[in-house]
């Protein structure tokens, strides 16, 4: 802080809507592009890192586009900024500095989701970020697992470019995981070698593969019975190797139990309600080890996470 | 041209730059604001509520949003006065802007306890004693729904405050809001701040389970500001204009208009919640729109404007 003002590495900003694109079912991918603050903002931006985007200006879409699971909470105001994760980071350099491209991926649950539906080309939102910690990635990491279950994919689609990028050398496989089939935010082909595959995963240059919980696609079971079955029959170097997971919190919980059991370590991605999303307001407590026995702690997901180790995470629901 | 307009207000004593402030709760210990706007340019801060231990606070959900507001369950998480005092006001000391702390406590002796610490801190202009938080079984409302109890416990706090001037929060879940305004008033309070949130709970019908992990919360928000408003105007014809003491008002104010009606209502200046977490530095736009609407009223100093209720 110099007399007062602070250099700022975050803040409010504005971003133009490229595209709004439905990838299927209730999935979206939304297209922005920063203006010269945000883009000065994102440019040093890691996977895992997240904003918050103001959507209380928008209006419902045409009662016809709404599920009509929907209809009710779909009438309900939208007051407080909402938090995304981006799966993809471009920054192109111009000469009045930076220019940042994101491409977010959404799932339609609820009012704002709902609202954003509407979003087209042309169309300027109000940001905030980039906030909170992403994955952190070690000099001697050899191999990246993914797991990602439903929503939780983004980010780790922006990991897997993010590695393929500046770590070349690190071996990357992702485990895609849902309920069912039409619960993936991807698209899916058959790989070369392997069943199927995930396309946007498969574009990077990075392995991949799907589990559905009802069989639906790919391996039939829980995403984390998946990496257990895999992990199982390769061998790995436990201090070369880290898990990186992002998901609903079960899963999460899953994965951590499984980097447990074969000692690896793992970052999970945790999401709670947020009012603020840059630590003003405490509402997105997340329960922590303190280091000493059965002692524990609350950490902000948003300030603190939402990226952390999993072994300090005391999870809210059991795998 | 525009013309110099006096946006400042002499609040219990203290100079304050203009009116406007942001409320506890919700600006943390008023160091994480700083990331997103110039906090200078505010009136003061009022910071998250300082317990004598630390507290954890509730588990989550902790929030849940509504129509026009939103609803919260912290449980008063707080850093504990030992480190807000190591940590924290060498912080606050380079703001450059008024800091009211507010205090909150289960028990009498806890408060005086933490009241007498900060009241030796230079940086802090004024103490803001919570006494209203719906959330802590113990303690909070019952001390700001008893008269008795308020007259009990701002008396113990007021005899260790020196003189930085104690502004009392109250609860505005209670019948007669005259009745515990008159009583923190006869008990010595400088000052009232009002309102905090409204007891509320939200139901999910899937699970027939509350939404909020303490199955209550109090409501902020636009919703609730016709309600402070009117409750402001009240306190200030009965109890604060009367006595000659100040009102700290707000709930759910969102812009300049809505700033302005609640010193017109009776508050000398006003608190910003809920509205900076969607854009952080609403207090400051807040501030401009004040001083537009003094100078297309011909008002040269702000202070004129509260209680001119017609
Ligand atoms: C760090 C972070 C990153 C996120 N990244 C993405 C993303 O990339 N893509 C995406 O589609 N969504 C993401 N989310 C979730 C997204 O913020 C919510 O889906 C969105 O707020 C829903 O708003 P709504 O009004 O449409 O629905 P709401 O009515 O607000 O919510 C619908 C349902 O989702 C649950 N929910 C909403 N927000 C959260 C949350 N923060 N944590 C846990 N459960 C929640 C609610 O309990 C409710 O059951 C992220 C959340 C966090 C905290
Ligand atoms: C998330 C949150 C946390 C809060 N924490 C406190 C607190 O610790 N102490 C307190 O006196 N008031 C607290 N409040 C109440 C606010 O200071 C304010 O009185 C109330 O929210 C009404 O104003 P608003 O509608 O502008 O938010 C909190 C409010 C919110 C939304
Ligand atoms: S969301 Fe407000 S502190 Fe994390």
């Amino acid at each position: 802080m110099e007399n007062g003002v602070a250099v700022r590495h975050k803040g409010v900003f504005t971003a133009e809507v490229l595209s709004n694109q439905q990838i299927r079912e209730c999935y979206y991918r939304l297209n922005l592009v920063l203006d010269p603050i945000g883009s000065r903002f994102f440019e040093h931006v890691v996977p895992g890192q997240f904003l918050e985007i103001d959507l209380s200006g928008l209006s419902l879409p045409p009662e016809r586009h709404i599920p009509a699971e929907l209809r009710d909470i779909a009438a309900r105001q939208v007051l407080l900024r909402r938090p995304f994760s981006f799966s993809d980071v471009v920054t192109t350099p111009t000469q009045d500095g930076p220019c940042v491209k994101l491409e977010i991926v959404y799932c339609v649950l609820g009012p704002a989701t709902l609202r954003m539906m509407t979003l087209k080309s042309g169309d300027v939102l109000s940001l905030i970020g980039p906030l909170g910690n992403g994955f952190k990635i070690f000099q001697t990491l050899k191999l990246a697992v993914l797991i990602a279950g439903g929503m939780g994919a983004p980010p780790l689609l922006h990991l897997g470019g993010y590695l393929r990028r500046h770590f070349p050398a690190v071996e990357t496989i992702c485990f895609a995981g849902a309920r069912s089939c039409e619960d993936l935010p991807f698209t899916l082909k058959i790989g070369n070698l392997t069943g199927l595959v995930v396309d946007e995963f498969d574009t990077l240059g990075v392995a991949s593969q799907v589990a559905t919980d009802d069989g639906s696609a790919g391996f039939k079971g829980f995403v984390t019975d998946c990496v257990r079955h895999w992990l199982e029959n390769h061998t790995i170097k436990p201090e070369e190797t880290m898990i990186f997971a992002c998901g609903p919190e079960p899963m999460l919980a899953g994965a951590a139990r499984l980097a447990a059991d074969f000692g690896l370590a793992c970052q999970v991605s945790m999401e709670r309600m947020m009012a603020c999303g840059i630590g003003l307001c405490q509402s997105c407590a997340i329960e922590v080890n303190k280091g000493k026995a059965d002692e524990t702690e609350y950490k902000l997901c948003c300030k603190d996470g939402p990226v952390f180790d999993s072994r300090n995470v005391i999870f809210q629901v059991q795998p | 041209m525009t013309e110099q307009i006096d946006l400042t207000v002499d609040f219990a004593g203290i100079m304050l730059a203009n009116p406007v402030l942001t409320a506890s709760g919700t600006c943390g210990y008023a160091d994480e604001l700083t990331e997103f706007m110039d906090v200078a340019g505010l009136g003061g801060v009022v910071t998250k509520s300082i317990t004598l231990a630390p507290r954890k606070g509730n588990p989550t959900p902790r929030i849940v949003e509504t129509d026009a507001g939103m609803l919260n369950a912290i449980g008063l998480a707080n850093i504990g006065l030992e480190r807000f005092v190591s940590e924290k006001i060498p912080v606050l000391q380079r703001l450059g802007t008024a800091v009211f702390v507010n205090v909150a406590g289960q028990m009498i002796e806890d408060y005086v306890a933490v009241a007498e610490r900060l009241a030796q801190e230079k940086v802090v202009s004024g103490l803001e004693l919570n006494i209203s938080c719906p959330n802590v079984k113990q303690g909070g409302i019952s001390f700001g729904t008893d008269p008795t109890l308020i007259r009990e416990i701002i008396g113990a706090v007021k005899k260790v405050c020196g003189d930085k001037p104690l502004i009392v929060k109250l609860t505005p879940t209670v019948t007669d809001i005259s009745a515990t305004a008159r009583a923190a008033v006869e008990a010595g309070a400088d000052a009232l701040s009002m309102v905090n949130t409204f007891t509320a709970m939200v139901i999910d019908i899937e699970t027939r389970r509350p939404v909020l992990a303490n199955r209550t919360g109090g409501l902020s928000g636009p919703a609730i500001k016709p309600i402070a408003v009117y409750l402001v105007n009240r306190v200030y014809q009965e109890v604060a204009k009367p006595a000659g003491i100040p009102i700290l008002g707000g709930g759910g104010i969102r812009n300049a208009t809505d700033a302005v009606e609640f010193m017109i209502a009776g508050a000398s200046a006003v608190t910003i919640g809920t509205a900076t977490f969607i854009q952080p530095n609403t207090a400051l736009h807040i501030i401009d729109g004040i001083r537009q609407y003094c100078t297309r009223k011909g008002i040269r100093s702000v202070a004129e404007l509260t209680g001119t209720l017609r």
